[in-house]
């Protein structure tokens, strides 16, 4: 990695750098790749039993993986100096990412395209793309995909609560610091606990204190899992109320950094509240709320705890995201290898889907902010 | 005449300051109790006994007495805190590995990625075909990997690397799992960080890196907190990995929260109190940190 | 002395009264014939009467301190085999069930005692009854076992044993937990594999018909039968056509207890990680096990599923026909909620569960149906599907009952990661018949513990009384359990690799079929039948009719 020019900060290079220098940072390199590969070798070979020495386990060759990152780290400031000083901001957690990515995701790419029943005798069996035929017909996936775009779309429901509550907040109120951490509560309870505590006794339809609420507005017979509407429904309640405080968090820390002059001006030009918000207000806060909705799109996008431990997916698959769905396909079944693909083709939707989102955000915001 | 419009428009103005603030303080209120009664109910829950539960009593003392039998069966009641229970060691022991796992890997990750962020957002890099949006997008992308993807890779790489089933381990998932996030609220931090400070600090002679840590750093320090508390948070609640990675040394507690159910049905008493340990400790960061992660967030927010 | 009295009787295959009332003649005599009979047998009864005193029948869950209590008392066995101080040292790793206060709740205090006697450490792996079966079967198929014993029920035999996973029991724990006292049916081909024994049962599955006697003791439900045009007496439901009937019945009445509404027999309409599919089983068992079958699941010759037969369909149309006479939201109510929420709580007129909602129902904090339970064998069916002939068939000796013996009970179970080393080998069994111990799992099938009774020894009347039970209620739940488990045309499930997983499969259709997404019931077993064959294929169809044929006998 090497830093190009069009840096934002930029710096005089003025070090003078020896080829000594340089070839000493070379030589610790591919020395630490050396060493890294020949106990790879050792390992690998160990491990098929073409040789008779090497370790209990694959850690040692992890270490050599640390070892060669930090060489890697320090021949870079060998090499280019302070360039390379500034690689080194990213570097460390590029390769970390890298180590912990790469392996397991090429291992998956490998078991998703093979027959890998955990309790069959055999073990795994390449079958090609036996998987993906079989995905193409199976409509409780496509079903759950489509439950997922209906669990995306509520976002902007969640968002306009969330709007809502920040501008609540960012109000002339008393006790702010009160209402604030109140507000964001929610957002430090594990989806666990609120599965349990709201999803089964909360919602328990004879003792639960909101079917004795909803007894009382009238609903003789509550049920909130029944229909597949209104499981979808409480599906969605529950996973917003943990994650609404985290939108509302970052609009309204965008809306109290926002310059008060703004408003000001507005209101003396006669503008009315309405106007003050849609005209002024809104595309100030435009960049942050993409942030947000962004973030949360990601989350969105991994619900699982509350179906996995609310409904199962039921009734009938009403409510599977797709994450739980896989979860049941996988854990239960032990379907390793179809389970896999159906994650893998999922990842590859949902990359797809959000460089196109990252895009047209960066445009829209550009447009906005760009005009205002 | 004039005097009396005057009066009456004042009268109305005065009306409306008043349903606004009547309205503005009612929905405050509902969505308070929106928020707290699920908290509410937890906590008194654990204090309940069968019958209590059975009749959906809300409020303590009034509709029901508190007993402690939801914390006895944690021993962690008045009554057994003294006595050995194998229940409480098992709770306590989960509960400081969910400590150490968090709070390590929340660290590690704040620190890592604040580094990308400030690399990221001031010098430009090529890494082969990738540019800085692309590397950028590398690091986000790791937020949108399902972790159903990565179950039986990691299990099996564990094993190899010996690392199942310990803190280590679970603490180099969790980093990666929450670093994208602090990659990007860090980048949005430094983003609003004028470049001139630094390249005022480098003309008096500070490195990079110098002017990294006694400049800017100590600008996004609020920052870092923020996205410190969210990576916790997460870390915290974490199960899917927790319930398929560890077994003795490492577990966490939301494992041990989820597998209270099984055969026998719940015993919502100790369900309660269990979920109420759980979430205590973040309720209570919440309540202290809440200032730093508002103005954390605020300083990356405009642009 | 107890247990041959009780055996002979048995062995007579008598009535179910007519064992109790034996019994509990023989327990009176017994008690007066101690006198006479050496110290250490009257030593063991008065274990056995103290720890069923803890903490007595009526004063609310057992707590940590009770467990602790219980697992000194019953140390005699164990330091019978094992010197003081023997295992220092040693380290090993159990793996259970986490289920709220149960199982390894249980076996944590159980073992605590017996960690401070032989110098032993235990490490705890807990799991979710859900996450069992995927943790078990990622621990196999990764080379991940890292437990030493493990808690485990004996449908999994086939993944474990039959990958030679397992230490073979020793004969020295054999003596100590005195096999030849368990039930029947939990003797071998239960608990072995090809001919070796691994398994240490502590419990014994079969489910039975748990029934409210109060709505049967109920004089306006009884006119209210009599002037809806029903000939039958209002009685317990001796047949799922009488099930069907009162079921659709009671929708609409009062509950006699808690005054909300009445439901019948409650269905449990949601998955349970593969569980959820014994429901189904109980309720086809009696329409597909014929006497003169022994499969009842497959066919044994080519592992063809029968799930889409006449018999199972039948079986779901049952439930789909009262599906609107459940509690509202049933659709969401797994097995777990059914039975510990609902029933335990006051809610339906009855239904199929393991024998410990019987012990729950008396001695759990969650309980308010204590004393208006009854029990009963599972109902049976007036005619039964005769698969060979593919017909109908009504038995000359009245209507076809056989009880499902869902799961088969759970099991301790001794890995072979324990095999090189001599002295952590002894350690594990010892932990092992420790907790499968004859005076522990007294204790066990009488409070909540997740356990049921699975020996003679535990069928003896007169100890439960001494308990605390009350004498009729007592009678009746041992005895339904006793007939259960010598029933001669029991459904007993295949112990073959992967059962979870069709169970699993199955239960995901069922549940796809009660929310209507199929036209009709056959539609639904039609795909239940094509995703076992599936299953089948995968795992292996050869090895699965060898193993499936071993499992039955033939």
């Amino acid at each position: 990695m090497s830093t190009a020019d069009g840096d934002l900060l930029h710096t005089v290079d003025a070090d003078n750098i020896s080829d000594d220098r340089r070839r000493l940072g070379r030589l610790l390199h591919w020395g630490a790749v050396a060493l890294m590969a020949g106990l790879f070798l050792v390992q690998a070979l160990y491990e098929s039993g073409t040789i008779s020495f090497g370790f209990e386990t694959w850690r040692p060759v992890l270490a050599g993986y640390i070892l060669w990152a930090i060489a890697l780290c320090i021949s870079r400031v060998m090499i280019y100096g302070e360039q390379g000083k500034k690689s080194l901001f990213v570097l460390p957690a590029a390769l970390f990412v890298i180590s912990m990515v790469v392996f397991p995701l090429v291992f998956a790419l490998w078991i998703s395209f093979s027959d890998w029943n955990l309790a069959s005798l055999t073990g795994r069996k390449f079958n090609g793309l036996d998987n993906v035929r079989q995905m193409a017909s199976d409509p409780f996936y496509w079903n759950a995909l489509y439950n997922m775009v209906l669990y995306t779309l509520v976002i902007l429901v969640e968002y306009a609560i969330a709007f809502g509550l920040a501008l609540l907040l960012n109000a002339e109120i008393r006790g702010r610091k009160f209402w604030r951490v109140t507000f964001l509560l929610p957002l430090m309870l594990s989806p666990v606990a609120v599965s349990w505590m709201i999803g089964k006794s909360m919602l328990e339809i004879r003792f639960g204190p909101i079917s004795r609420f909803v007894r009382w507005l009238g609903w003789e017979n509550p049920s909130f899992f029944s229909s597949p509407e209104l499981a979808k429904f409480m599906v969605m309640a529950m996973d917003a109320w943990t994650f609404i405080p985290f939108m509302m968090i970052m609009i309204l820390a965008g809306l109290q950094a926002m310059p008060k002059e703004v408003l000001e001006a507005a209101e003396v030009d006669g503008a009315t509240p309405w106007q003050r918000f849609w005209e002024v207000t809104f595309p100030l806060m435009l960049p942050v709320s993409i942030t947000a909705v962004m973030i949360r799109i990601i989350f969105k996008l991994k619900l699982a705890d509350i179906i996995i431990n609310v409904t199962s997916g039921g009734p009938g698959g009403a409510t599977d995201s797709v994450t739980s769905f896989i979860f049941r396909e996988y854990r239960d079944r032990s379907n390793v290898g179809y389970g896999t693909l159906l994650a893998i083709v999922y990842l590859i939707i949902i990359v797809i889907f959000m460089t196109i989102l990252l895009k047209l955000s960066d445009r829209i915001v550009r447009r906005v902010t760009g005009a205002g | 005449m004039a005097q009396v419009t005057t009066d009456d428009y004042d009268r109305r103005q005065r009306m409306r300051w008043w349903s606004m603030r009547v309205v503005l303080y009612g929905l405050l209120i509902i969505w308070a109790i929106i928020c707290l009664f699920p908290i509410f109910w937890t906590l008194t829950t654990s204090f309940k006994v069968a019958r209590n539960v059975m009749q959906g009593d809300i409020l303590p003392w009034i509709e029901f007495t508190p007993k402690w039998l939801g914390w006895r069966s944690l021993g962690l009641s008045p009554d057994t805190i003294a006595n050995i229970s194998t229940v409480r060691e098992e709770f306590l022991k989960r509960f400081f590995n969910s400590a150490v796992i968090s709070v390590s890997a929340s660290a590690l990750a704040v620190m890592l990625g604040s580094l990308a962020a400030y690399g990221l957002s001031r010098f430009s890099y090529r890494f082969g075909f990738m540019r800085n949006s692309d590397i950028s997008f590398f690091f986000l992308s790791q937020l949108i990997l399902p972790p159903v993807v990565l179950a039986l890779p990691f299990l099996v790489l564990y094993k190899e690397l010996a690392l199942l089933d310990t803190r280590i381990g679970m603490i180099a998932i969790y980093t990666l799992m929450v670093l994208p996030i602090v990659i990007w609220i860090m980048r949005d931090q430094f983003a609003s960080v004028p470049v001139e400070l630094e390249e005022a600090a480098l003309v008096d002679g500070l490195s990079v890196w110098g002017a990294f840590m006694r400049i800017v750093m100590p600008l996004v320090l609020p920052g870092m907190v923020a996205a410190f508390i969210l990576a916790l948070v997460l870390c915290w609640n974490e199960y899917f990995f927790a319930a398929l990675l560890t077994a003795t040394d490492a577990k966490t507690l939301p494992v041990m929260i989820a597998s209270q159910t099984g055969s026998q049905g719940i015993n919502w008493w100790s369900m309660a109190a269990l979920s109420a340990a759980g979430i205590l400790p973040l309720v209570f960061i919440g309540v202290l940190l809440e200032k730093h992660i508002i103005k954390g967030m605020t300083a990356g927010a405009v642009k | 002395m107890k247990v041959h009295i009780h055996e002979n009787l048995m062995g007579k295959q008598a009535s179910r009264r007519d064992v109790l009332r034996g019994t509990a003649v023989a327990a009176l005599g017994a008690t007066t014939a101690l006198a006479g009979l050496p110290k250490s047998a009257k030593a063991q009864d008065n274990v056995r009467a103290a720890i069923l005193q803890i903490p007595g029948v009526g004063k609310g869950s057992p707590t940590d301190a009770d467990w602790q209590k219980v697992g000194e008392m019953c140390l005699a066995a164990t330091k019978a085999n094992v010197k003081e101080g023997e295992f220092a040292g040693v380290e090993l790793t159990f793996m259970g069930l986490n289920n709220q206060n149960l199982h390894n709740f249980l076996f944590r205090g159980f073992l605590k005692p017996w960690e401070a006697y032989t110098g032993a450490k235990i490490n705890w792996i807990d799991l979710a009854q859900a996450d069992y079966n995927a943790r078990l079967q990622q621990a196999i198929a990764t080379g991940t076992v890292d437990f030493d014993i493990a808690e485990m029920g004996a449908p999994f035999e086939g993944d474990v044993c039959g990958k030679g996973l397992a230490s073979e029991m020793p004969d020295w724990v054999k003596k100590q937990i005195d096999m030849d006292d368990y039930v029947d049916y939990l003797k071998a081909p239960v608990g072995t594999w090809e001919g070796k024994t691994y398994r240490i049962s502590i419990d014994g599955d079969c489910h039975n018909y748990n029934y409210r006697t109060d709505y049967y003791d109920n004089a306006d439900f009884a006119k209210a039968w009599k002037e809806a045009g029903n000939d039958s007496e209002w009685a317990p439901p001796k047949t799922w056509q009488e099930v069907q009937a009162h079921t659709k019945f009671l929708k609409g009445k009062k509950d006699p207890l808690t005054g909300l509404s009445a439901h019948g027999y409650l269905d449990p309409l949601k998955g349970w990680g593969g569980f959820g599919f014994y429901f189904l089983g109980s309720r086809a068992t009696a329409y597909a096990k014929h006497p003169d079958d022994p499969a009842f699941l497959f066919d044994p010759d080519t592992m063809k599923p029968r799930v889409n037969n006449e018999a199972w369909v039948r079986a779901i149309q049952d439930v789909l026909d009262v599906i609107d006479a459940q509690p509202a939201d049933q659709i969401n109510a797994d097995p777990g909620t059914t039975g510990f929420q609902q029933f335990l709580a006051g809610t339906g007129s009855g239904l199929s569960w393991w024998g410990d909602i019987g012990s729950n129902a008396k001695t759990s904090d969650t309980s308010v149906v204590g004393d208006v339970t009854g029990f009963s064998i599972l109902p049976g069916s007036d005619d039964v599907w005769n698969h060979k002939e593919c017909k109908w068939e009504t038995l000359a000796s009245g209507p076809n009952y056989a009880p499902n013996m869902a799961y088969i009970g759970w099991g301790v179970y001794v890995m072979k990661t324990v095999e090189s080393d001599d002295k952590k080998k002894r350690a594990a069994w010892s932990a092992a018949a420790h907790l499968g111990g004859k005076d522990l799992s007294l204790w066990c099938s009488a409070y909540p513990s997740g356990f049921q009774p699975y020996r003679q020894s535990h069928f003896n009347i007169a100890e439960w009384v001494g308990a605390g039970y009350d004498k009729a209620f007592i009678e009746d739940y041992l005895g339904s359990e006793a007939d259960s488990y010598n029933h001669p045309n029991a459904a007993i499930e295949p112990r073959i690799p992967g059962i979870f997983q069709y169970y699993s499969v199955a239960e995901d259709e069922l549940a796809k079929i009660y929310a209507g997404q199929y036209g009709s019931a056959q539609e639904g077993a039609d795909a239940i039948a094509a995703a076992w064959e599936k299953i089948t294929d995968q795992i292996g169809r050869e090895s699965q009719i060898a193993l499936y044929k071993a499992s039955l006998g033939l």
